[in-house]
């Protein structure tokens, strides 16, 4: 058995390289200033107004964006794993196809769809409804990221779902549960890591995102991510955006924590 | 009734996730080339694409770094699920905290770290840079899917197959290869996807010259997207579709996948064989394609790094034909992406176009090589006021040689603004509530609120500062979006009826929509300068001259002039301009009257810069 481990060497390897090393790097730009004197000034960057005002939206709108991702993805899961086909391929590619056409170029489409003069208030307007003011508004956001990471919740949801054994269904039915009540009872928590892998994966991208902002923002929202991005980009104060992103990483923890307790056996993978 | 509610639930989430897509194919048939307006159907964009060099390069390094990031990862994935399967458990949860790293972190997080490692490690970026982060990311989606599949395999048959007799190897291959085979599939197909669609990562850790696809398209987001991208998406996006209705429609499996039997999975495996085929044969074709065009150059080369879409690539085309010397070329989106991949010198770069203060710091850090001026003979072609008033960040001239001038302006539309329009004032007025949009960029948005209030845009003053701020925090419910190079596609689509921009657009977007309008306001404005120089650590300082050169000849500058719509300071190349009306425009070459009030943007110094980004950022979050 022992032999087998070593299998996994290469990958140790270059994940210390890839991963561990370069998240070091990270830390020691967090913790010190220009000079290389150790500060925790950009890690306290945070505390600003409106840097704490850009991570509260950006909480406030990746929780909500992580709701209704869960809302919608729940039932859909549960109809596609009922579904009396075996081409879990053909589902997985149905989700993952859209991933073809370019992430940007499919926000950029969103532009089209929302503007004020675009496909949406145009049809509103053929049926004489006045415009609704769509683009460059929080929904507008919201809306960007629903659509660019519902695929990470359907699918490990969908796993889960299809992963509990149908035997066990039948026979709470047959003791006399309500269709609610085996819900309530089996189902529900028996795709609970799913659940909450496919809750982790919606909600860091969208806590993260900056490019969704941007372009569905009309860069009049500030979120946590073009904080970061600007720092990065055009203040070019990489310690205060590693800083930040080190306050970042302290909810990634708790998602990641989150996840480990309830997937112990990784069973809702995105596979 | 219920498969009733069911289907129409399921058609409404399918129509969500297709709506954009089918967007972007409307689009890719539309004969505008701005997203905003619907010009009749064409096919054209479909056969310009082939023909654009730089769309397809793109395409081939995007196939192959996924190709290869996908097998490699899909190897060393594969191999560490088998290892962390046989972990003990505490072993196992440290190798999987490890693995949800890359996932769970923030891309830009992920992007940065790994441009930090590669710069400190003086790697230089570039193709294998790529590659190498994109493994990075893509071995975790592979474990994520073997690992549950390993899980479900019996140790017992393993165990069978070595008591009758076969190696550990020969074993594993026979008995539990075929069971997690589907999983290294879906993790080699996630892999390959993930790195398809990847843009911040790439972004980060890429070299010049190397573009994948998303890195063009982020790069033409500002200027307005080609539609060859909508076409070459759309084309990808079908030919995956037809084959998934091709291998879907292939022999059904037996119904009982729980113990997949070899002989499905051999017949899985084939379904996956169809597209790894057309990849390969897809990825062969691009090392064709790339030899092809190699094989015509000699051993000299420059490396360009310049604003996206900021030259017609005929002349490229021209200085190679010419010179024989290889150009790669590179763009960039802002100044201040460009100003630090420059400090770090990861790249050595050979000639690159910053604006004025951009040159005016870099000659502060000395980051700039003097130009041998008896290489640049064509300078002569040069408008003399514009080499005047180079100096007010290149003191002596010699530094920089001006590609492109403009001025910073409104740009309204007649069929919305009744009054006339001559002062910033205007993008106060809240009868234009959502209707406005402003520049997205620091120095930009406070030159207007700076010059509204009669300051000079390169004001140091904390009071004239705080003034500024208020102005722009009082005019932020106003505006629709802060936005860069997008409120050309927005004025011509009539999104807004007012926006700041740049001069050189002035005339593209009359053409394309007759009632814009750009005016200078009274209070004077921003006149800025884009500059070729050659950086300190260019190692092709004499082709680099070359190429300035080159760029200085009329006949060059004026193709660069008539593809850009961007203002020449080559005055033999102006006097060329057949149409009258365009060679003595006002908004083009404007005369100094018109300029009393503008001004140069100034480098004001990190403290300075920073203060500045601390006000935009005050802004931006109100």
């Amino acid at each position: 058995m022992n032999k087998k481990k070593l299998l996994s060497g290469p990958y140790l390897l270059w994940s210390i390289s890839f991963i561990l090393i370069p998240l070091a790097m990270i830390l020691f730009y967090g913790f010190t200033n220009s000079e290389g004197q150790f500060t925790f000034e950009n890690v306290l960057a945070i505390g600003t107004a409106e840097n704490f005002k850009a991570l509260c939206l950006s909480l406030i709108l990746s929780v909500i964006s992580t709701i209704i991702c869960l809302v919608l993805a729940y039932p859909l899961a549960m109809m596609l794993s009922n579904m009396k086909i075996n081409q879990t391929s053909f589902i997985v590619l149905l989700f993952i196809l859209p991933m073809w056409m370019n992430f940007l170029l499919r926000t950029i489409a969103w532009q089209t769809l929302l503007e004020k003069n675009g496909v949406i208030n145009q049809i509103l307007g053929f049926f004489h409804i006045p415009p609704l003011q769509l683009i460059n508004t929080p929904a507008a956001i919201v809306l960007g990221m629903v659509y660019n990471f519902l695929p990470f919740m359907v699918l490990p949801l969908y796993n889960a779902l299809c992963k509990i054994d149908k035997d066990v269904i039948f026979a709470a039915r047959d003791l006399g549960a309500t269709s609610f009540y085996t819900f309530r009872k089996i189902i529900f928590p028996l795709s609970l890591p799913g659940v909450i892998s496919g809750i982790t994966m919606v909600f860091v991208p969208a806590l993260t995102t900056f490019v969704i902002s941007d372009l569905l923002g009309g860069s009049k929202i500030l979120l946590i991510g073009n904080v970061i991005d600007r720092q990065f980009q055009q203040g070019s104060n990489w310690h205060v955006g590693s800083g930040l992103s080190l306050v970042l990483m302290i909810f990634i923890l708790i998602s990641m924590i989150l996840t480990g307790k309830y997937d112990k056996n990784g069973q809702g993978g995105l596979f | 009734m219920k498969k009733t509610a069911r289907n129409i639930y399921l058609g409404l989430i399918l129509f969500l996730m297709y709506a954009p897509i089918v967007t972007l194919i409307v689009l890719s048939f539309n004969a505008s080339k701005s997203r905003a307006k619907w010009g009749g159907f064409t096919l054209h964009w479909y056969s310009s694409l082939f023909q654009d060099k730089a769309i397809m390069a793109a395409l081939y390094n995007t196939l192959f770094i996924a190709l290869v990031s996908a097998i490699l990862a899909t190897i060393i994935g594969t191999a560490a699920s088998i290892g962390i399967n046989a972990m003990k458990s505490k072993g196992k949860t440290i190798m999987m905290g490890i693995t949800n790293i890359p996932i769970l972190n923030s891309e830009i997080v992920t992007g940065i770290s790994l441009m930090l490692l590669f710069i400190a490690c003086r790697v230089t970026l570039g193709f294998s840079t790529i590659l190498l982060a994109h493994i990075t990311f893509c071995i975790p989606y592979v474990i994520l899917s073997v690992l549950p599949k390993l899980k479900q395999t019996s140790k017992s048959t393993y165990e069978a197959a070595q008591d009758l007799g076969a190696g550990p190897v020969y074993a594993f291959f026979k008995v539990v290869f075929p069971d997690i085979w589907p999983g290294v599939v879906s993790g080699f197909l996630m892999a390959f996807t993930m790195s398809l669609d990847d843009f911040i990562i790439t972004h980060f850790t890429k070299g010049p010259g190397v573009d994948t696809l998303s890195t063009k398209i982020y790069a033409e987001v500002r200027k307005g997207i080609r539609p060859e991208m909508y076409a070459l998406s759309t084309l990808l996006f079908v030919s995956v579709l037809v084959l998934m209705i091709c291998v879907n429609a292939s022999p059904k499996e037996s119904k009982d996948i729980k113990r997949t039997s070899k002989k499905t999975a051999f017949r899985r495996s084939f379904r996956f064989a169809v597209p790894a085929v057309l990849i390969i044969v897809l990825v062969f074709g691009g090392i064709f394609y790339n030899f092809n065009t190699l094989k015509n150059h000699s051993g000299e080369k420059v490396i360009v790094y310049n604003w996206g879409e900021y030259l017609d690539p005929k002349t490229i085309e021209l200085f190679e034909e010419e010179t024989g010397i290889s150009v790669t070329y590179e763009e960039y989106e802002t100044n201040e992406i460009m100003y630090p991949k420059i400090v770090s010198q990861a790249i050595a770069y050979d000639v690159v176009c910053p604006s004025d203060y951009m040159i005016q710091r870099m000659i502060e850090n000395d980051l700039l090589a003097e130009i041998n001026w008896d290489n640049i003979p064509n300078i002569k072609n040069m408008d003399t006021t514009y080499m005047e008033q180079s100096k007010s960040f290149d003191p002596e001239n010699k530094y920089s040689v001006p590609y492109c001038v403009g001025t910073v302006g409104i740009l309204y539309n007649k069929s919305m603004v009744k009054e006339p329009v001559d002062s910033w004032d205007i993008l106060w007025d809240p009868q234009y509530k959502d209707s406005i949009l402003m520049q997205d960029s620091v120095r930009d948005a406070f030159a207007v609120a700076l010059k509204r209030l009669g300051y000079s845009i390169n004001s140091t003053e904390v009071d004239q500062l705080a003034a500024a701020t208020e102005d722009l925090i009082e005019q932020k419910p106003l505006v629709q979006a802060y936005v860069v190079d997008q409120v050309r596609d927005k004025m011509i689509g009539n999104e807004a009826a007012l926006g700041v921009i740049y001069s050189g657009e002035a005339g593209y977007t009359k053409r394309e929509n007759p009632d814009l309008e750009y005016v200078i306001p009274k209070e004077g404005s921003n006149v800025w300068i884009d500059s070729w120089v050659i950086p300190k650590n260019a190692q092709n300082k004499e082709n680099a001259e070359k190429f300035i050169n080159f760029m200085c000849r009329p006949e060059i500058a004026l193709m660069n002039f008539e593809y850009l719509t961007y203002s020449t300071p080559n005055l033999k190349a102006r006097e060329m301009i057949e149409d009258e009306d365009i060679r003595n425009s006002k908004i083009l070459f404007p005369e100094p009257e018109d300029l009393v009030n503008c001004e140069t943007f100034k480098f004001l110094g990190d403290d300075v810069d920073s203060y500045y980004n601390e006000l935009w950022n005050k802004v931006k979050a109100k």
